[in-house]
């Protein structure tokens, strides 16, 4: 297992997009948080300001930290098969449970990583500009960073799950971007059409959508005349995503053992 | 030493690999021959656990997925170019090399063996294919492995670059290793193997060493030239012979010379040239795998001509 490791953190570091892509991640969520104190520099801070400040604006449904990780988790698979390297590897670590193991522990420690780096970025500009962070460590908006730091992890989970199943990349990354922003909004805004009520239903297994509230502040008011989705908690939520990201990424283990490299 | 036994694989509709089983032994090459499509790329994949199919593959005694840190003990060069475009060649070698335990400065041996020391650091994306080639054998050749595997590495080698690889894989087997090595050219298998393999869709068509291959699958023919042989076909024939025209000569097929040449004592004829000719080794190629060929050109029909028989691929 520490040859698997070993090899697969040599992969990561030896590759440019790994350095460009958390640089971009860094870049624009710090752009975020900047942005914010630029504009609300004279006011205090509110919970809302400092909760979008820390989180990138992740919790205005733009997870910019996610999206660029994600791409990572897609290429730790995806690129092994659009450039022909699954050969060597598993010529040089033949054991295919190992090396996924080997692959996920990677990606996900550096997303982790990465994702607190963020966070204390994000924190050091909302100190420059306010010095002061309210509530930080208090209910919801504690509770709420923990679930953002969850929501990056499972999101790249899928991305990896993703990247595994089709064995590239560009399908993967169709399906991860275009699924939660057309069919989970389309169903979403569908279901508001009283003909369609039939739909409501299904809202609250929207996985991404999901995922989403894991992060959330207070839980969504769509306001009067919504129809009752009958949402689950921010946890129940959360599960939800966890076990869609649990499903893909087993189908494509499954997969991944049975078929021809 | 490798032992190969009961090898099979199917696709959906085609059986590339089917029952084959054989011996590598070290110390020299072997060569593993077959026309394209014949299933030798299947067969290397089945043998390393990258195919799923049927069979057993033991290297040195060991299959391959049981070896703990398998570069050290079989190297691999199976696609043209398995690299990540933009890692540098040396990178690509690192990583494979923190895979199993070899330190950097092994990689950086590899790269001046193969002649890419200037350019260890470029990205694979700049390669020629004989670069990339070479960078394959340096990948296989990393962990100092007993044992060989490599499927048609002198594809995109210049003339020069398929000497030397010769001469490299040569050398490793003088030095007791395990050399397996495809390609789908019998001349460069005759000058770079010592024993072979032949294998014609997927099945065993000649295992054993190189000359008596070309002894088994060469025919000799008798040429006989002179200035009236028109009457002389009808007395080879008689005698077994096979006859045909060929630019004002006699080409026979299936008579001794000795005997062709007492056939036109007694019958009176002068000739001018009688000798052996022998099959080209591609042609001896040809006969022994034609009738496995995966894809078959059909025979250019005659227009105007009696209709041939439908050239069925088989
Ligand atoms: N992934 C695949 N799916 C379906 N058929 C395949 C696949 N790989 C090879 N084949 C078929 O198996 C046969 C053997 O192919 P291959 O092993 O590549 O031959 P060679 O290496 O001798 O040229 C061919 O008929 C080929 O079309
Ligand atoms: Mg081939």
């Amino acid at each position: 297992m520490l040859d698997a490791l070993r090899f697969e953190w040599t992969r990561l570091l030896t590759l440019r997009s790994t350095y460009w892509l958390i640089g971009m991640g860094l870049l624009v969520t710090t752009g975020v948080a900047v942005l914010l104190g630029v504009a609300g520099r004279n006011d205090p801070i509110s919970t809302e300001v400092l909760w979008i400040a820390l989180n990138g604006a992740a919790g205005f449904g733009l997870p910019f930290l996610a999206v660029f990780m994600a791409i990572i988790g897609i290429f730790a698979c995806g690129h092994e098969y659009r450039h022909g390297t699954i050969q060597p590897t598993l010529t040089s670590l033949p054991q295919r449970n190992r090396l996924i193991l080997a692959k996920l522990a990677v990606v996900l420690t550096t997303t982790l990583a990465v994702t607190i780096v963020q966070m204390a970025i994000n924190l050091g500009v909302v100190y420059v500009v306010w010095g002061e962070a309210p509530g930080l460590f208090e209910d919801p908006l504690g509770t709420a960073l923990i679930g953002y730091v969850l929501y990056v992890l499972l999101y790249v989970l899928v991305g990896f799950g993703l990247g595994l199943l089709f064995r590239g990349v560009p399908s993967a990354l169709v399906v991860i971007f275009l699924m939660p922003l057309i069919i989970e909004n389309m169903i979403f805004g569908l279901s508001n059409i009283p003909q369609l009520d039939w739909l409501v239903p299904v809202v609250k297994f929207l996985p991404f959508t999901d995922g989403a509230r894991l992060m959330e502040l207070a839980a969504p008011d769509f306001g009067p005349g919504a129809p009752d989705f009958d949402l689950f908690s921010r946890w129940a939520s959360g599960g939800v995503f966890a076990l869609f990201a649990a499903l893909i990424l087993s189908a494509a283990w499954i997969l991944f053992k049975k078929r021809d490299a | 030493m490798i032992t190969a036994k009961g090898l099979y694989k199917r696709y959906r509709k085609t059986v590339a690999v089917d029952h084959l089983s054989f011996d590598v032994r070290p110390g020299v090459v072997t060569g593993f021959l077959g026309p394209n499509g014949s299933g030798k790329s299947t067969t290397m994949r089945l043998m390393l656990g990258l195919d799923h199919g049927e069979g057993e593959t033991l290297f040195d005694g060991k299959r391959f997925g049981t070896i703990r840190r398998p570069i050290n003990e079989v190297g691999a060069l199976l696609e043209a170019k398995p690299f990540h475009p933009t890692r540098s060649a040396r990178n690509h070698l690192r990583m494979l090399a923190a895979g199993n335990r070899i330190p950097d400065r092994r990689v950086d041996e590899v790269m001046e063996f193969v002649g890419l020391g200037d350019v260890k650091r470029k990205k694979p994306k700049g390669y020629s294919l004989g670069m990339a080639q070479r960078l394959g054998l340096a990948q296989a050749l990393l962990g100092d492995p007993r044992i060989l595997l490599l499927d048609e590495p002198t594809n995109g080698l210049d003339p020069h670059g398929i000497h030397w690889m010769r001469d490299v894989l040569k050398t490793l087997a003088a030095e007791g290793r395990t050399i397996f090595v495809s390609s789908h050219l019998l001349s460069e298998m005759q000058l770079m193997a010592d024993e072979l393999v032949v294998i014609g869709r997927g099945t065993m068509i000649f295992n054993g060493d190189v000359d008596t291959f070309v002894r088994e699958f060469t025919q000799s023919q008798v040429v006989v030239r002179g200035p009236d042989t028109a009457g002389f076909t009808a007395a080879l024939e008689a005698e077994g012979g096979e006859v045909k025209a060929e630019d004002g000569a006699l080409v026979v097929s299936g008579l001794e010379i000795g005997k062709v040449g007492h056939l036109a004592f007694t019958t009176g004829v002068e000739l001018h040239e009688l000798s052996t000719r022998r099959a080209s080794l591609e042609e001896a190629f040809m006969s022994a795998t034609g009738a496995s060929e995966e894809f078959v050109a059909k025979e250019p029909v005659r227009a105007g001509g009696p209709a041939a028989p439908e050239g069925e691929a088989l």
